[in-house]
């Protein structure tokens, strides 16, 4: 890596804080952050009417019940790693796309900075909308006198998004710094291959991130080694290739 | 020497970009001349350290640029293509970018608005720049290269695009920033553009240096093809009536225009003496007399068979 790291990183993290919320991928993340909003007030609404909204083999599916199977399926295996491809992938990928990568090479400060610096920016941006979503939702869903009990359950799942966001996230920028078309890839990887190789026998499932998001395996480590080492070789892969943009 | 390519070469897989390149641009202003596919923004592209030569080397005040970010300080670059965040205003365009040469916000906000103020557009530099004409989008581009004041400008035909008096006022300001001792590399395929900015012009075609140096044959040898102007204008009936009205024998004017045909919006006219005609027609877009001329550009089939009588054996 050629020159300073922080101090252009940080800039650059500015610069692209305010890109976020301007991409065309804006929608999809207020979709996936307003989308479950929606869902828990139905829900809510639902059981306040005396309805059951889950009923397995005769059973009513209780409230708490029912935040953990959103937390699982909705936040975790849905639009933790959407977020992840459709934002890690563009990262890069977009601005090389739309060409407006050369007004950052020309710049006096090492490319790696120009990944780490958005990779921040995507990671403060996706938290901070998806956390205070499913902090919402389980306000919204769980009893107020449940709340208490189950506190330090909510910030123990919070906590496995934010390490969901952040290693996805981290994977598939490197695969947009490696590769011309990544999204197609990544959505392959995430919907495709994690959904069979979770289901598969054997040490195979080893081979996802969703393995390590599981609430029975204790992942921490091995996310933030993904997350660490990917992001390293984004910045790595960035300061070797040359992209050669179209005329 | 400022630049120093040496057996320079580029291909893009087993296309080549640039081939067995070797040459030295001096101080002051160069032009870079070849019709489209000659290798000149493949050049550019190496100069500014964005490519990797796949042969010899290229050297910027006596440094290699590739993976050596330390010299974009002293080098300011504006590409060809058409690529802006559209959301942003110019000024925070063109300061944001600032800020990643190490600047303060309100060193970066200064040195944006001079900038914007030196290609003429501070006066619109609050509006959204996907709101910007093609001409305002190109001096925006020029207004990011120069905001740190760099010692190098390269100029990736930077007057593409333009109207007639944007295009006179910007070459009178690459000039300027010359005369303030600063280096400018500047492309195009256009002759007469390059020619009213310097005599040092670099002759490109299909990835080679064909004559560099002061090149007064090559000059006249363009001046025996005819040379095609597309103007772009409101009302293009009444840009040809202008052009062909000076043409009256009892109004003595030069015989500048050879022929005229319409296109969508356009009006493109064949002449055989360019220089008196960019003269004339900058001064009739200055009158505003036949209305707003919106945009000139010059296909590259001019130089092309100049070329192609050059490089035959």
């Amino acid at each position: 890596m050629s020159g300073p790291l922080l101090g252009p990183a940080r800039r650059m993290f500015e610069l692209a804080l305010g890109e976020m919320l301007w991409g065309r991928r804006a929608v999809f993340m207020g979709l996936a952050a307003g989308a479950p909003i929606l869902l828990a007030v139905v829900a809510r609404l639902t059981l306040a009417g005396g309805s059951a909204v889950l009923v397995v083999n005769g059973s009513r599916i209780d409230s708490e019940a029912m935040f953990g199977t959103a937390v699982s399926l909705l936040y975790l295996r849905f639009i933790v790693p959407a977020l992840g491809v459709f934002y890690g992938t563009s990262l890069i990928a977009e601005e090389i796309e739309e060409k407006t990568i050369t007004y950052l090479f020309v710049r006096p400060m090492a490319r790696g900075a120009i990944v780490l610096g958005k990779y921040l920016a995507y990671l403060v941006c996706v938290v901070a909308v998806v956390l205070p979503s499913a902090a919402l939702v389980f306000v919204i869903m769980v009893p107020f006198a449940s709340i208490g009990p189950l506190f330090g359950t909510v910030l123990r799942d919070l906590g496995v998004m934010a390490l969901g966001l952040a290693t996805y996230g981290a994977l598939f920028l490197w695969a947009g710094v490696s590769f011309k078309r990544p999204l197609v890839g990544g959505l392959i990887f995430v919907f495709g291959w994690e959904s069979v190789a979770l289901v598969l026998p054997g040490y195979v499932r080893r081979l996802t991130i969703a393995y390590y998001l599981q609430p029975t395996v204790p992942g921490v480590a091995t996310l933030l080694a993904v997350a660490i080492i990917a992001l390293f070789l984004a910045m790595q892969t960035i300061e070797r290739r040359e992209y050669v943009l179209e005329q | 020497m400022i630049i120093a390519a040496d057996h320079l070469s580029k291909w893009y897989g087993h296309v080549s970009g640039l081939n067995d390149v070797t040459v030295s641009l001096p101080e002051g202003i160069t032009g870079l001349l070849g019709p489209n596919g000659a290798g000149k923004s493949t050049f550019m592209k190496l100069v500014t350290g964005q490519l990797r030569p796949s042969a010899g080397s290229v050297r910027v005040f006596g440094e290699p640029i590739w993976g050596n970010p330390a010299q974009y300080r002293r080098l300011g670059f504006c590409p060809e293509h058409d690529a802006f965040y559209d959301h942003m205003t110019g000024v925070e365009w063109v300061a944001a970018l600032a800020r990643l040469h190490g600047m303060d916000d309100d060193a970066a906000a200064a040195a944006a608005k001079r900038a914007l103020e030196a290609v003429d557009l501070l006066d619109v530099g609050h509006r959204k720049i996907g709101s910007y004409s093609k001409g305002m989008r190109q001096r925006v581009k020029l207004a990011q290269a120069i905001a740190h004041d760099p010692q190098l400008l390269i100029l990736d035909e930077p007057l593409s695009g333009m109207d007639p008096l944007m295009r006179r006022r910007t070459i009178r300001l690459i000039k300027e920033w010359a005369s303030a001792g600063k280096s400018i590399v500047v492309s195009s395929h256009i002759l007469h553009e390059i020619e009213a900015m310097t005599a040092n012009i670099v002759l490109m075609h299909n990835g080679r240096v064909v004559a560099e140096g002061d090149v007064h044959q090559i000059r006249a040898l363009i001046d025996e093809h005819p040379h095609r102007v597309w103007i772009r204008a409101q009302d293009p009936q009444a840009v040809a009536r202008t052009l062909l009205a000076r043409l009256e024998p009892s109004r003595g004017v030069a015989d500048d225009v050879a022929s005229v045909r319409f296109e969508e919006g356009a009006v493109v006219v064949e002449t055989p003496k360019p220089d008196a005609f960019y003269a004339r027609l900058t001064e009739i877009a200055a009158s505003g007399e036949a209305g707003l001329i919106e945009e000139v550009t010059s296909p590259d089939d001019n130089l092309q068979a100049v070329f192609t009588y050059l490089v035959k054996p």
